[in-house]
């Protein structure tokens, strides 16, 4: 494998106060490689947003080492890291324009410094602003604008120094989820387009699957879950990782809907309430049709959901089996052979009726 | 004129001369004028030094910050009419006299930049963490942070502040004219109070107030062309 553009070794942050320490990030190591949209999850206070300032030392790490190209940065003296952090792109949850600059302001703040002439420097403002979709705003103050559109400058900002990397730090949260898609495209596209190695920070699961291709879990200063957005939709490991996805289906309010329901409440004997999930191959045999050829077994589906993460389906299924109970536990083997996960399910779990 | 003259008799009697309202304006004009341009400098350097040595900031300095921090706390706990006495000796090191505008500039400057340091200080920690994280993200120094920040993203509300500065500033030099400062508070004092002419007490206090009315429709106007 190539070396990854980001590297952090065994990072560490260490916030010591008066009363106690605080240890928001806790011996994290992590590879993003070129071209990757890494999402990083979390609830707040997880120390996602920490762990991400430290890529470009707006937090310091009390411990570890942060490679950029195989460089550790944190040996960097200071007029370095500055040219460093160039490129590195970051766009913010609240944004943080300048209020006191016009939108081409301050898209061009982020170029003070260059060598580019002038001209050389309008240029890129405007040729920034079309990327964006923000032209005709460009003498406009971000007063003026959207949330979406203060977003976009922030990115057109982002993007001044040709990063290679852009650092989005929980920048959709504070949109609605219309407009939240429309900067996941952006930033999609930015991906594809200028092959910009996207870190993407936020406690919204569906901003993951929407469009990074790996992704880490975090909880308490520690990275407990990572791999590819595939193998993690697919065989989530961790409870966590599982409210995560949950939050992205409609399966929790769909449990909860059935455990309302008298039917499902007092299972009849030999009926058997499961959670299939399957992926990739596995969703273009008949499952439910074998079952009932080889054992005798039937399903009757009560939740349906599949979806496409990069371009495989992935696929769940509620559904109640019933037959000869020898029958249904053979049946359920043979679901494991067929590489389905099965998990049981009780309604009880879901707060029936309170 | 003369229906003037009739009611405002010694305003007019006082009307010339370095002793008069001629020079008393004049006067008032320069101390303010001097005393707001080297308070304001001095100020607005030690208001940045509080804040970008605050914690958390930009140059946190916890020593620095305290020491700052205690000096402006000090300066701005005496009197001024105390510190007019106080600072006799040091003001007649710097100038050479204790009296007159000239011997009143000092205990102006020292009187007043602790106030402006506090307001630009108040001012500028107002300005958004965000985007001194977001100028720190795109490669900029401490130096142009302070610079195209700070001062640029505060710069309404500390035209405020100058103003209000100003305003306590024209204050303390009729303050100072207890002690022979000169300008319109002495004016006011040594002629009008001390001679009961009370038209001359009125007629200073009214140039006073127009005084302070131009000041802050300047410092509102500006506000208003730089707030976006």
């Amino acid at each position: 494998m190539a070396q990854p553009l980001i590297q952090l070794k065994n990072i560490s942050v260490n916030f010591k106060n008066k009363e106690r320490d605080v240890l928001a990030v806790d011996n994290v190591n992590l590879d993003i490689q070129r071209g990757d949209i890494f999402g990083i999850v979390g609830y707040s206070g997880a120390g996602k947003s920490t762990l991400v300032r430290v890529i470009n030392l707006l937090q310091r790490p009390t411990g570890g080492e942060v490679l950029i190209n195989g460089e550790d940065i944190c040996q960097y003296d200071a007029p370095k890291l500055r040219q460093t952090r160039k490129k590195i792109g970051m766009i913010f949850q609240h944004f943080n324009l300048m209020m006191s600059r016009t939108i081409a302001q301050n898209v061009a703040y982020a170029l003070k410094g260059s060598p580019l002439s002038k001209q050389e420097k309008q240029d890129k403002v405007n040729e920034l602003l079309d990327l964006v979709g923000l032209a005709d705003k460009k003498d406009t103050y971000p007063r003026q604008l959207s949330g979406g559109q203060k977003q976009r400058v922030a990115i057109a900002r982002s993007l001044a120094n040709d990063p290679d990397i852009l650092i989005s730090d929980e920048a959709t949260s504070a949109l609605d989820p219309k407009t939240t898609e429309s900067i996941l495209n952006l930033l999609q596209e930015l991906n594809k387009k200028l092959n910009l190695t996207v870190v993407l920070i936020t406690h919204q699961m569906e901003a993951v699957k929407q469009i990074s291709n790996k992704v880490a879990v975090m909880e308490q200063g520690k990275v407990i879950e990572r791999g590819s957005v595939l193998d993690i939709f697919a065989t989530p490991k961790t409870s966590l990782t599982q409210s995560f996805i949950d939050t992205t289906t409609r399966l929790d309010a769909t449990l909860k809907g059935l455990a309302q329901q008298d039917n499902l409440k007092h299972l009849k004997p030999g009926e058997q309430l499961v959670q299939l999930s399957y992926s990739g191959d596995t969703t273009d045999e008949p499952i439910i049709v074998s079952l009932y050829q080889k054992f005798g077994v039937s399903a009757n589906i009560l939740y349906g959901n599949v979806e496409i993460l990069q371009g495989t389906p992935i696929g769940s299924l509620i559904v109640i089996l019933s037959g000869d109970a020898i029958k249904v536990s053979e049946s359920l083997e043979f679901l494991t052979q067929s590489g389905v996960r099965i998990k049981k399910l009780n309604l009880a779990d879901f707060g029936g009726d309170n | 004129m003369d229906f003037l003259k009739q009611y405002i008799p010694n305003v007019f009697d006082n009307w010339h001369g370095d002793y008069g309202f001629e020079g008393a304006i004049s006067q008032t004009l320069y101390m303010t004028i001097i005393s707001a341009i080297i308070a304001g400098v001095i100020g607005l350097a030690v208001g940045l030094i509080l804040v970008i040595t605050e914690d958390g900031a930009i140059a946190e300095n916890k020593t620095i910050y305290n020491i700052t921090d205690k000096i402006v706390n000090v300066l701005r706990s005496i009197p001024f009419i105390i510190l007019l006495a106080l600072i006799g000796p040091l003001t007649k090191i710097i100038v050479g006299t204790t009296i007159g505008p000239q011997g009143a500039l000092v205990p102006l400057v020292i009187g007043t930049f602790p106030f402006y340091a506090r307001q630009v200080q108040n001012a500028l920690v107002q300005v958004d963490k965000g985007v001194i994280e977001a100028a720190q993200s795109m490669g900029e120094s401490n130096f142009g942070i302070v610079c195209s920040v700070y001062l640029k993203e505060g710069l309404p509300d500390l035209i405020r502040a100058s103003t209000l500065t100003i305003i306590s500033l024209v204050n303390l030099t009729a303050m100072a004219g207890a002690v022979g400062a000169g300008g319109l508070g002495s004016l006011a004092l040594d002629i009008g109070y001390k001679r009961f002419q009370n038209d001359v007490t009125i007629v200073a206090t009214l140039m006073v107030l127009l005084f302070v009315f131009v000041v802050q429709f300047i410092g509102d106007y500006i506000t208003k062309k730089v707030s976006h």
